[in-house]
């Protein structure tokens, strides 16, 4: 009888987990996928019609779902090597003490630290100095240069591009800071015994070691990438040249009130971002057994 | 082939002076030991050898090359770290390869170097485990294997036992022996246990703050601690320390406290006599005090009160109260004690130490 008991109170112990994921998480995707069968729109009068995969093979017909996705793509690749590079190269630096530590971890962290609205306006008037100040007329000048080769929105887009690098490498970099201090300084001594190369120490020792919280880290900066909407959104104030899956949807629900559309659009980056994980898991995974 | 000399080594941080005017001169072949108390220096010279921290002053010498401005790569020297430092994405047989790896030498070497190694560890049939898979005994085996591949010239330990488990600490302890002396390679063992100091060194050092207290074989430092740290910190239990003052009576001098009365035996008398009328400490170590018997001098006994009685199998600590003194005996297992018992203790005259209150300096 205890163990019944023990069972229950188990249960009894999961609930608020359980409740709080079923409401928050579980629904809202559950009546996301719903949506993506049928014609449901906020336009349309009478009832809502179950229409099966017609939004998803409507999709893949259309051209612009494939700029969308080509563009999410190349923004997530672009931004993720960026992040991990910066992010890895911040968190070398601060690793070993030096005079000043203090003041640069501050400036690593702080884009991170302050919530994205305010980081995303400080970033915007960087480029866009709302004042006359000296750079001014250069940060004109190369927004002209790079619209005129690239076409109108290049500019734009290139800035949405670099602010979720600056962003992102912030976050990554004291991911993987943890993630060095993680690891029992001997492990990088030993290695100093035997290598006076830092790169070869550098990708023999540092990156395998390190491995679990790459993964963690390219996991987490595609994952935001691809559903991001939020940073285009608030850096272009809407006048989206280049869309992502994210903004396509967004127009796609909101303005257009297609929420079958724009739900089925929303959820094609689910597969791809399962497959991500499980080559990830795959490859980094620190708790795989092996045979022995 | 290497002799390690240190001269005049310093090592300051910010604030703290670790490591103070360190001399010493390791032979070759030697193994020595450096024991103390956390915070004593003892790693951080280690350290200083191994190349993983600057000297501040001083100089290092391996073999016959200064080391100070060299890598540690270049040092030829093999470090076994505390928790034995093995990379956990790598086999046994890798990790044991590391060093050869990192030094290009060829696969048939590396292969035959580590087969060798292994062998004598006895750890052929783990080599293609991971460390993980290993229990601790099995992973400092590879830990001292990845050292021994390199055929260095100085083998460093920096507690290489302390993860492990008591009985399986005793076991390593006779196995690095027994290698040591198979390999004849100078090595230099850091550690807080005085025990393992004493078995393993053919001389300890031992340190406190930094500075060095005294060199010498185990039964030296037994025998003949330099000062009262010293004294205290070899020997387990410890040393029994009893201030007494040093008086002239019927042409002797005579040690003196409430409690404790004992005649300076002959041959500290000469050296004891400036202290007439002073405080001296007396150093009595337990095992050197037993139970009176008739054929004891009265001049080296004395009565005390049992207070706790500790029966360990081979031997009986008891803990007895002479005056306000508190002193600790190791008696034979036959004498029966219990606890508020009158006990008359005698001392061994030849191995009583006595020591300096304001230097602490044996005299």
């Amino acid at each position: 009888m205890g163990r019944a008991r023990d069972v229950r109170l188990a249960y009894l112990l999961l609930a608020p987990a359980l409740l709080m994921l079923s409401t928050a998480l579980a629904y809202p995707v559950g009546w996301e996928v719903w949506t993506s069968f049928t014609d449901l729109s906020p336009l349309k009068d009478g009832a809502t019609a179950y229409v099966g995969l017609a939004n998803y093979s409507r999709l893949l017909s259309d051209a612009a779902f494939w700029q969308a996705a080509f563009v999410t793509v190349g923004y997530a690749v672009v931004t993720s090597v960026a992040k991990l590079a910066l992010g890895l190269g911040f968190a070398l630096l601060l690793v070993r003490p030096f005079r000043g530590r203090v003041l640069v971890f501050l400036a690593v962290f702080l884009p991170w630290a302050y919530p994205a609205g305010v980081s995303v306006i400080g970033w915007y008037w960087t480029l866009n100095p709302p004042t006359t100040t000296a750079y001014a007329p250069f940060m004109g000048h190369l927004k002209y240069v790079v619209d005129g080769t690239l076409g109108t929105g290049a500019w734009a887009f290139t800035s949405v591009i670099l602010f979720n690098i600056w962003r992102g490498s912030s976050f990554i970099g004291v991911l993987l800071l943890a993630g060095i201090n993680a690891i029992p300084p001997e492990l990088f001594e030993c290695a100093v015994l035997e290598s006076k190369s830092p790169w070869r120490r550098f990708w023999l020792v540092t990156v395998p070691l390190l491995k679990p919280f790459l993964a963690l880290a390219v996991f987490l900066s595609l994952t935001s990438a691809f559903a991001d909407l939020a940073n285009v959104w608030m850096l272009t104030a809407g006048r989206i040249v280049f869309p992502v899956i994210g903004t396509h949807a967004y127009f796609l629900a909101i303005k257009a009130g297609q929420f079958g559309p724009a739900s089925a659009l929303s959820l094609t980056v689910v597969p791809v971002l399962l497959g991500v994980l499980l080559v990830l898991f795959r490859l980094f995974d620190p708790l795989r057994r092996e045979a022995t | 082939m290497a002799q390690v000399m240190m001269k005049d080594l310093n090592k300051k941080y910010d604030e703290v002076h670790a490591v103070k005017d360190v001399n010493l001169h390791i032979r070759d072949k030697e193994f020595i030991v450096l024991v103390g108390p956390s915070g004593c220096g003892k790693s951080t010279t280690l350290r200083m050898v191994a190349g993983l921290e600057e000297i501040t002053a001083g100089e290092i010498t391996i073999g016959d090359r200064v080391v100070n401005d060299l890598p540690p790569k270049d040092r030829d020297i093999a470090m076994v770290f505390q928790n034995y430092a093995l990379y956990p994405h790598m086999t046994v047989y890798d990790n044991m390869a590391f060093g050869l790896k990192m030094r290009k030498f060829p696969k048939t070497e590396i292969a035959k170097r580590v087969g060798e190694a292994a062998e004598i560890l006895g750890i052929q049939e783990l080599l293609k485990r991971k460390p993980r898979q290993l229990s601790g005994g099995q992973r400092q085996r590879v830990a001292v294997g990845r050292a021994i591949v390199r055929h260095p010239q100085v083998f460093l330990f920096d507690e290489p036992l302390s993860n492990l488990d008591a009985k399986l600490r005793v076991q390593m302890r006779v196995e690095l022996k027994r290698l040591h002396d198979r390999l004849e390679t100078t090595a230099i063992y850091v550690t807080h246990d005085q025990v393992e100091a004493m078995t393993l060194g053919d001389r300890v050092v031992v340190m406190k703050d930094g500075w060095i207290q005294q060199v010498g074989e185990p039964l030296e430092l037994y025998g003949r601690p330099a000062n009262r740290f010293v004294a205290g910190f070899i020997g387990s239990p410890s040393m029994n320390f009893v201030e007494m003052t040093i008086a002239e009576a019927n042409g002797a001098l005579w040690a003196d406290t409430p409690g404790i009365r004992v005649k300076v035996p002959p041959a500290s008398a000469s050296r004891l006599g400036p202290y007439k009328g002073q405080k001296v400490t007396l150093g009595i170590r337990p095992e050197d005090l037993h139970v009176a018997t008739g054929s004891d001098s009265a001049d080296y006994s004395f009565d005390t009160v049992v207070d706790v009685v500790e029966p360990l199998g081979s031997e009986i600590l008891l803990d007895v109260k002479a005056g306000s003194n508190v002193i600790v005996a190791r008696v034979d297992p036959t004498v029966r004690a219990k606890l508020h018992d009158k006990m008359r203790l005698s001392l061994h005259p030849e191995r009583v130490h006595f020591f300096d209150q304001k230097t602490e300096l044996a005299i």
